[in-house]
């Protein structure tokens, strides 16, 4: 069999077996040996589960587990509720301020926690009741939690973010601070969207209550004192304090993306049992058991997909296909394009972290070849994996704020977070035009040290 | 669970103790990144049978959606199937290199040379666990199967 052929037979079979519905780890794991067994030395499947062990063994993949602890921790506190109250008291002046502090509360809680699925649930549980009890529509006030959940993973410590850094081989200080920018930008269009939202929400219930209709609670004005704006802040602070905290350990050369980890966790810990009285082990349970399932979950199919790409690069698919991919001379553009089409469609079925682990070898040599900037282009990968988080069929963050608010139909969701892959799209959009937008922080703060 | 709970928290502190302890006492880290690696692969495995129980290892479930009930069942039975012939070779490769490592006394590679023996426990008996947890939700489809 010719390589084009093994290799075709190795995607074939993984998607096959992956539809029968076996968890991804698994099925990654089932198609590597299955390929082991009839293509490769039978002495090779001796070596299975050292290769396995050898891949997760690196102290970088292991800072994973620890910051789903810390997003655990902060996320199963209050902090989301107060972090998103403390927001609005400030913002409340904007019109449509409600919603730009949803926006504003998701990004700050996913540059602490690091986690989508958890800015969804933490901020969710607090804002959607809140925006609906305020006449916001249901589906509105769904949709902009699930892009604001988003966030998570653009802004860091991100986990797609650890896993790309290892793929391409590139500094994961450096690959951080490339999208703090973007995520800003991301933050500052959804706010506007929300505002603009707002706007037209507002005027049709106006509308509706002129003409002898109901009076909509959107029409409500709120008012803040001073007093309650400054009580606001001593909760939000220590969280605040917590995150800067563990960015200065990171950049400033203090500790290694590992013991920051470690210390991110335990601060966090700390912080919620001072703070919230969370020090028994009732409290810490549930922070626990969302740590490992979520962790032991990524872990993994992390373990597996390094398997995966051994049996790729063994049987020299992935080279191959990198190799084709070069000498069609696509233009720079035209490869980009196809290659983030890939991404897309990949992203109706997978989540973020296969679709790194599994394309990588593919992807990088030919984009490193064409002389994309590997750090620039793991920025737009991941806001193009953020765009599958939220749209159909895997659309994950749509099913975490499902399971907060069941009584908003699914379609409506859906329907209302289509605008905000839209302006994900011209976010993508403007970093191919600007890509300074992304590269401009890391190379000013490298060259500065 | 409880052990897997415990094991990163272990390993955040320890990771804690080894930046404050170089900044602070200026204490050379020698023994902290291989505990933290067996602490954090050791939970990883230890749980995956925890997780498997309440069907937390996430996996494409486009077909359940579209498939009539008595044939998805079906779908689902063959993707238990599949997942424990797996998992089976695994857990039986790794007892085998666990013996290996034993009798070798393999170490790390670090200048603390921790004996291998121990993370290749946690994954011995983690993926044996999740191959009995796979073979006791097998059995409890099948029993329901008989009961209709």
């Amino acid at each position: 069999m010719s390589t084009l052929q093994i290799g075709l037979a190795y995607a074939g079979a993984t998607f096959a077996v992956m539809f029968t519905g076996i968890p991804i780890a698994f099925a990654l794991g089932l198609v590597a040996t299955s390929f082991m067994i009839v293509y490769m030395p039978w002495a090779s499947l001796d070596t299975v589960v050292d290769n396995v062990y050898t891949e997760m063994s690196n102290i970088i993949l292991l800072t994973i587990p620890l910051f789903i602890l810390k997003g655990a921790a902060i996320g199963k506190s209050a902090a989301g509720r107060d972090l998103y109250g403390a927001m609005h008291a400030w913002l409340h002046r904007i019109p449509g301020g409600l919603g730009v502090a949803v926006v504003f509360a998701c990004g700050l809680f996913a540059a602490m926690a690091g986690s989508s699925a958890a800015t969804c649930s933490a901020i969710g549980n607090s804002a959607i009741p809140e925006m609906r009890a305020r006449g916001y529509s249901g589906g509105f006030a769904a949709g902009l939690v699930a892009a604001g959940g988003t966030l998570g993973i653009l802004l860091p410590p991100s986990i797609t973010m650890i896993l790309y850094a290892i793929a391409a081989e590139q500094s994961l200080g450096r690959l951080f601070l490339a999208g703090v920018v973007p995520g800003m930008l991301l933050v500052a269009l959804f706010a506007a969207y929300s505002m603009y939202r707002y706007r037209y929400e507002h005027r049709a219930a106006a509308a509706i209550h002129a003409a002898g209709g109901l009076r909509s609670d959107i029409l409500q004005e709120d008012s803040f004192t001073l007093a309650d704006r400054l009580r606001a802040l001593p909760r939000i602070a220590p969280f605040v304090i917590l995150l800067l905290g563990v960015m200065l350990a990171l950049y400033g050369g203090f500790a290694t993306p590992a013991e920051t980890a470690g210390l991110g966790g335990v601060l966090a810990l700390l912080l919620i049992a001072a703070i919230y009285g969370a020090w028994h082990w009732s409290d810490m349970k549930p922070i626990f058991q969302s740590t490992l399932m979520e962790a032991t979950m990524i872990m993994m199919i992390i373990g597996m997909s390094l398997l995966y790409s051994y049996v790729m690069s063994y049987l020299h698919i992935s080279q191959s296909a990198a190799e084709w991919v070069v000498a069609q001379h696509l233009s720079r553009w035209l490869l980009l394009s196809a290659v983030l089409l890939l991404v897309i469609v990949l992203g109706f079925f997978l989540p973020p972290v296969s679709i790194i682990l599994m394309t990588a070898p593919i992807i990088l040599p030919p984009l490193r070849v064409a002389g994309f900037d590997l750090i620039w282009f793991g920025v737009i990968m991941t806001i193009v994996m953020e765009m599958g988080l939220i749209h159909p069929p895997v659309g994950l963050n749509l099913y975490v704020i499902k399971g907060v608010a069941p009584d908003i139909p699914l379609g409506e969701i859906v329907w209302r977070v289509l605008p905000f892959v839209g302006l994900m799209a011209f976010a993508v959009l403007l970093l191919c035009i600007f890509p300074e937008i992304s590269t401009a922080l890391p190379t000013w703060i490298y060259a500065s040290r | 669970m409880a052990i897997s709970a415990i094991a990163t928290g272990i390993a955040a502190c320890v990771l804690t103790w080894e930046a404050s302890a170089r900044y602070l006492f200026k204490i050379p880290s020698i023994w902290q990144d291989d505990v933290a690696v067996f602490l954090l692969v050791g939970a990883t495995f230890l749980s995956a049978a925890w997780v498997q129980a309440r069907r937390g290892h996430v996996g494409i479930q486009a077909l359940a959606a579209i498939l009539p009930p008595h044939i998805d069942r079906v779908r689902l039975a063959i993707a238990d199937f599949l997942t424990l012939l797996f998992v089976t070779f695994f857990a039986w490769k790794s007892w085998e290199l666990l013996l290996e490592a034993i009798d070798e006394g393999r170490v790390t590679y670090s200048a603390w040379g921790a004996p291998m023996w121990v993370p290749f426990t946690c994954m011995s008996v983690g993926m044996s666990l999740v191959a009995l947890q796979l073979l006791l939700q097998i059995f409890g489809v099948a029993s329901r199967w008989h009961e209709q």
